[in-house]
């Protein structure tokens, strides 16, 4: 009988003892519920702390960063332009008291980020242009700056090259920027969020896509364009052919002409040294260079066709004539 | 998570006892004359101190991996990290430890999936983004992370993985929201991949997360598939270029060659033309000389024969030949009249003149 007095004692002290005290995790915040009430401020240091047992019960909460994982709406942007924007948001319970009050659980808590971050997003996504939820800075100057400078450099190189693809669509300043938009939206979402103790970390914009009507639009666009580049790019392969055609006809004249030119010249030299050459021996005696030259002709020019008549007083006939 | 080992520590108690329990039971039931109360108590006693001891012992003692750290936390609060190797600690769910894995590289994939968990739906979603240019394209990256302070790993964020997954979607667009399309499809993919690492690195810092990337790399980065065949028509447009230019350059060192080849020939003609003039002209110079050195020995007699045999021979070979008599008048016979070359003529014309007496014979030359 002794025996059971001593382990129910045992047993009912240590079952107060563990009601009288509560560990508080690391990552946890808790508040205190007397009765139903929420009971002094939140306690967020972990560690073992003591509570009165039985009335007081705890209540535990994230302190850590939460994520809202948001999905994807349509929201029309100033200049008209159909898009999907998918956002998502990081956030903790700043005052467990006043989240507990208002809103009781993580849930409950998503849900209402849900109504409000959507609407922050379509209120601060719809003010702008599309252009400035999709770049950030603009830098994009310095690359059409820097590309144009390339191309320039490589047409210098090369007045063929096609490298230079120019920028189509309209690219204009940005004054605001996708990284404001997103700090925007947080700021505008923690205004209404501060009432159910929810701290906003951050909102991130993490895709702005076309709609699909407009996606095939762009998607026209863009072939129309590639299609025109290939386009230039042909002609100017043909532009190539025909300039190294005309290089070639223009080589083969200066060849031709100039072997032409080198030959007459050489010939003329020949013939210049040959007409000196004679002239000097002849200069001895020239009467007889005509007599000798004559004879020659005679040989070269009479032929077996030729007719002649001669008269008897010929030189040749002489002794035809008189007889010996 | 203090919970759990609480109601296990009850638990064992209540097992404990029941254990011991019935052992008295069983010994008072063996031998109930030798049976002492107060004995039976001191067993229990014992025996339950063993047993609680023995349990302590075993769940005081961990272990941690080379590749991990050891999160330590008592009563719920960070109390410190244990580095690899055997360890203590206090039990009964006082002391917990976490193991985190602190050297394993984790890899994301984005914008596809090497294993589909992912619809295809859902992957080309997060591939397909906006250019500075508002153009579209599809960009596919990797992103490998390790955890760097397990404890800030541990208790500053829920979902960490998704947090890093939501940074690097959206800064990646962001980054390749400021580049032209052109320039993200060719020049600016190892660009991107840095920028993209740092501005990661950057946001997902804001969390304090204790995680550091350690790589970001872009994989397949495409037009979109619709557009892809023009992009591709540029590439053969490109190709066709080259074959046009490398076609002409062929013809070109074709044709060159043999036309310098013809240049030359008609160059070595020349030469050959020259050398033989000038040869022919020495030759015959040099044949004039000799003659006019045996000509001056006695210059009538000499002309007289080469006269004659000039003569001889041109006659020889004439297969028609007219002799007139100078003293007759007025016959012409005509045969084959106008051949006769000028020289002849001359020589007629003159003879001539002179004399006037005619007789007239036809001679066939012998053949």
């Amino acid at each position: 009988m002794k025996n059971i007095f001593v382990l129910a004692g045992s047993v009912i002290l240590l079952g107060l003892f563990l009601s009288s005290t509560y560990t508080l995790p690391e990552h946890q915040q808790a508040i205190l519920v007397e009765l139903g009430k929420v009971r002094g401020v939140p306690v967020t240091d972990a560690g073992l702390h003591m509570k009165v047992p039985i009335i007081q019960d705890v209540r535990y909460f994230e302190k850590r960063i939460l994520q809202w994982d948001g999905e994807r709406v349509e929201i029309p942007t100033l200049d008209k332009k159909f898009i999907w924007v998918d956002t998502s948001a990081r956030w903790r319970i700043k005052d467990a008291l006043v989240f507990y009050r208002s809103l009781r659980d993580v849930n409950n808590a998503m849900m209402r980020m849900g109504t409000i971050l959507d609407g922050s997003v379509k209120d601060t996504v719809s003010r702008y242009r599309l252009l400035e939820t999709v770049r950030n800075t603009n830098d994009i100057f310095k690359d059409i700056e820097q590309n144009k400078k390339e191309a320039e450099l490589l047409l210098k190189v090369d007045p063929s090259d096609t490298t230079l693809e120019e920028i189509s669509s309209d690219v204009d300043k940005i004054e605001t920027g996708r990284e404001k938009l997103s700090q925007l939206i947080a700021e505008q979402a923690q205004k209404d969020l501060k009432s159910f103790g929810i701290e906003i970390v951050d909102v991130q914009i993490r895709s702005v896509a076309y709609k699909e009507v407009v996606e095939d639009k762009v998607y026209n666009r863009m072939i129309s364009e590639r299609m025109k580049i290939a386009d230039k790019v042909r002609s100017s392969g043909q532009g190539e052919r025909a300039k190294i055609l005309g290089q070639l006809d223009l080589a083969l004249k200066k060849v031709e002409s100039e072997a032409y030119r080198k030959s007459q010249e050489i010939r003329g030299k020949a013939e210049s040294q040959a007409i000196d050459i004679f002239a000097q021996a002849l200069q001895s005696d020239t009467e007889f260079y005509s007599f000798m030259k004559t004879l020659d002709t005679y040989k070269s020019t009479l032929g077996k066709k030729t007719s002649m008549i001669l008269s008897t007083d010929n030189a040749f006939l002489d002794l035809l004539n008189k007889g010996p | 998570m203090s919970e759990p080992t609480g109601k296990s520590f009850e638990q064992i108690m209540q097992d404990l006892n029941k254990m011991v329990g019935n052992l008295g039971k069983k010994s008072s039931g063996d031998k109930p004359s030798s049976s002492d109360p107060e004995s039976n108590n001191r067993l229990q006693l014992v025996l339950l101190v063993l047993c609680v001891g023995v349990y302590a012992g075993i769940s005081s003692f961990y272990k941690v991996e080379p590749s991990q750290q050891g999160v330590i936390t008592r009563f719920g609060a960070y109390s410190g990290i244990a580095e690899e190797g055997p360890h203590l600690m206090l039990p009964f769910g006082i002391d917990q430890v976490y193991k985190i894995e602190v050297t394993r590289i984790h890899e994301l994939q984005f914008g596809f999936r090497a294993e589909s968990t992912l619809g295809e739906d859902r992957a080309r979603q997060e591939s397909l983004m906006l250019t500075g240019d508002l153009n579209v394209a599809k960009v596919e990256w990797i992103l490998q992370y390790k955890i760097h302070d397990a404890r800030k790993f541990l208790f500053h964020a829920l979902n960490v993985e998704k947090n890093i997954r939501d940074s690097s979607i959206a800064v990646m667009r962001r980054v390749v929201g400021d580049k032209l399309v052109s320039d993200v499809l060719t020049a600016a993919r190892v660009s991107i991949a840095q920028r993209a690492m740092a501005l990661t690195q950057e946001t997902i810092d804001h969390y304090d997360m204790g995680i550091l990337i350690t790589k970001v790399a872009l994989q397949n980065v495409t037009p979109p598939e619709k557009v892809q065949p023009a992009f591709n028509e540029i590439n053969i447009a490109k190709q066709e270029k080259e074959q046009l230019i490398n076609q002409a350059l062929g013809h070109y060192n074709k044709i060159m060659p043999e036309a310098q080849g013809k240049a030359d020939r008609v160059l070595s003609e020349a030469e050959a033309y020259a050398v033989d003039v000038v040869n022919r002209s020495k030759g015959d110079a040099e044949k004039f000389r000799q003659m006019l050195v045996a000509y001056h020995k006695s210059p009538a007699l000499t002309r007289k024969r080469m006269y004659l045999e000039t003569m001889g021979e041109v006659m020889g070979r004439m297969e028609h030949f007219t002799i007139v008599d100078a003293k007759m008048k007025g016959i012409l016979p005509v045969w084959g009249g106008g051949q006769d070359t000028t020289a002849a003529k001359a020589a007629l014309m003159e003879k001539e003149g002179e004399d006037k007496s005619a007789s007239s014979a036809t001679i066939s030359s012998p053949k």
